[in-house]
C-alpha cells in the first residue's frame, strides 16, 4: 500500500524557505564542519596510539622481554587488542568524515550502497542496543544517483529508527537495495509486529523530506509475515521536484 | 634495504618521533622535525631522498612545503600524510608532485611498501 501523501499546499508550508530554514541550514553546515574537525583530530590521536603500540610490538619482537613466553604472549595479546580497536575506530572516523562533509555539496552523484554503508557505521549501534540483527541484500551494479545525499541519509536514519521502534529484541532487519526499472529501491524488511500501525511511517516532516528528494514511501506486507518499508527514488532526479 | 634518508615532517611530535624510531629500528636513516619551516631548513643539511610530510601543519600548508621541496630538489620523493576522510586532498597532492599519500592512522606495512617503492624509483634515476 502506498503510504499517505501530503497535499501540495501542505508541502509548500513545510518547505517554505524562510529565514528559520536558512538558519537551520547554516547550523547543519556548522555541525558538519565541527564534526569533520573532530574526526581529523581524532585520527591524529589514533595515529599516535597506533605508532606507539607498533613501537611496543617492534621492541617486543626484538626480544626485550627475554625468554618469559607467558609474559610475551600477554603483551602480544594486548598489543593486538589495541591494534584491533584502532582499526575499528579509524573506520568509524573515516565514515564520520564522509558524513560530516556531505552537507558541503547539497546535490551530487553517489552510489546508494556506499551511502548506506557509510551511515551504517553509526546506525549499527542503535540496532545492537535493541538486540536486532542487521542483514544486507545490496544490489550490485546499481546506477549512481544524483540527489541530496545528506538529506537521503537523514531519511534513512529516520526510517531505520522507526523500524527499530516497532521491532522486538531478536528480530532481524534486512536492508535491501535494488533497481526497479528507472527507480532505485531502498527497503527495510522486518517481521510483522503488533506495533506497526497505519500511520507508523507517515510523519509529515519525513514525508516532506522524501517528497523533496523526489521519492515515495511504500509499505508492503509480504506473504512470509514480513513487512517491507520501501523508499523508492528515481534514478534520475531533477533538482526541483515540485 | 632502503638507501634513501627519510625525513619526517609533522607537527604532532609524538607521532613523528615514534614513527622515526620505528623506521630506525628497520635500519633506515630517519630524522623527524615538527614544522614546515624546520623541514625546509633541514634539506641542505640532511639531503633526504624521501620526505614523509603532513598535509596540515600550523605554520605552513603541506602542499606549500611540497612545492618548496620540489623546488630544492625535484628528485626527492614526498609521501603526504592526510587525516581527511576523503582521498581528495591526497590526490591533489599527487597532482602537485607527491609520490603518494597515506591516511592517518598509518598502516605501517603499507607505509613501508610505499617507502620501498619511492626508494626504488630514486635508485632508477
Amino acid at each position: 500500500m502506498k503510504l499517505r501523501t501530503i497535499s501540495a499546499a501542505r508541502y509548500r508550508v513545510l518547505v517554505d524557505t524562510n529565514i528559520e530554514d536558512r538558519i537551520r541550514q547554516d547550523q547543519i553546515e556548522s555541525f558538519g564542519r565541527l564534526m569533520a574537525g573532530f574526526a581529523h583530530d581524532m585520527k591524529n590521536h589514533l595515529g599516535i596510539i597506533r605508532e606507539s603500540n607498533g613501537l611496543m610490538g617492534d621492541i617486543l619482537g626484538m626480544g626485550a622481554l627475554g625468554e618469559d613466553a607467558r609474559l610475551v604472549e600477554r603483551l602480544e595479546k594486548s598489543i593486538a587488542s589495541i591494534e584491533r580497536r584502532v582499526a575499528v575506530s579509524a573506520n568509524i572516523l573515516h565514515h564520520l568524515s564522509g558524513l560530516a562533509h556531505r552537507p558541503d555539496t547539497p546535490c551530487s552523484s553517489f552510489q546508494v550502497n556506499d551511502l548506506i554503508e557509510e551511515e551504517y557505521a553509526f546506525l549499527e549501534r542503535f540496532s545492537r542496543l535493541k538486540q536486532v540483527a542487521v542483514e544486507w541484500e545490496l544490489g550490485k551494479g546499481l546506477p549512481a544517483l544524483y540527489n541530496d545525499p545528506a538529506l537521503l541519509q537523514h531519511i534513512i536514519y529516520r526510517i531505520y529508527s522507526q523500524c527499530l521502534g516497532v521491532m522486538e529484541s531478536g528480530h532481524i532487519l534486512t536492508l535491501i537495495t535494488a533497481q526497479d526499472g528507472t527507480n532505485t529501491l531502498i527497503a527495510f524488511r522486518f517481521p510483522r509486529t503488533s506495533r506497526v500501525e497505519d500511520n507508523t511511517f507517515g510523519n509529515d516532516i519525513l514525508l516532506a523530506a522524501i517528497t523533496k528528494i523526489g521519492g515515495s514511501l511504500e509499505r508492503v506486507e509480504n506473504k512470509d509475515d514480513t513487512i517491507d518499508i520501501r523508499l523508492v527514488l528515481s534514478s534520475l532526479v531533477e533538482e526541483d521536484t515540485e | 634495504m632502503i638507501k634513501s634518508k627519510v625525513l619526517i615532517i609533522d607537527d604532532e611530535i609524538e607521532f613523528a618521533s615514534t614513527l622515526c624510531q620505528r623506521l630506525k629500528l628497520r635500519g633506515m636513516a630517519a630524522v623527524d622535525v615538527h614544522s614546515g619551516a624546520e623541514g625546509i631548513a633541514c634539506l641542505p643539511k640532511m639531503n633526504p631522498g624521501i620526505v614523509i610530510l603532513d598535509l596540515k601543519m600550523p605554520d605552513m600548508n603541506g602542499v606549500d612545503v611540497l612545492e618548496k621541496i620540489k623546488e630544492y630538489d625535484p628528485s626527492i620523493e614526498v609521501i603526504m600524510l592526510t587525516g581527511h576522510g576523503s582521498s581528495g586532498s591526497g590526490v591533489e597532492a599527487k597532482e602537485k608532485g607527491a609520490f603518494d599519500y597515506a591516511m592517518k592512522p598509518l598502516d605501517i606495512k603499507d607505509l613501508l611498501n610505499t617507502i620501498e617503492a619511492a626508494d626504488n624509483k630514486r635508485s632508477k634515476v
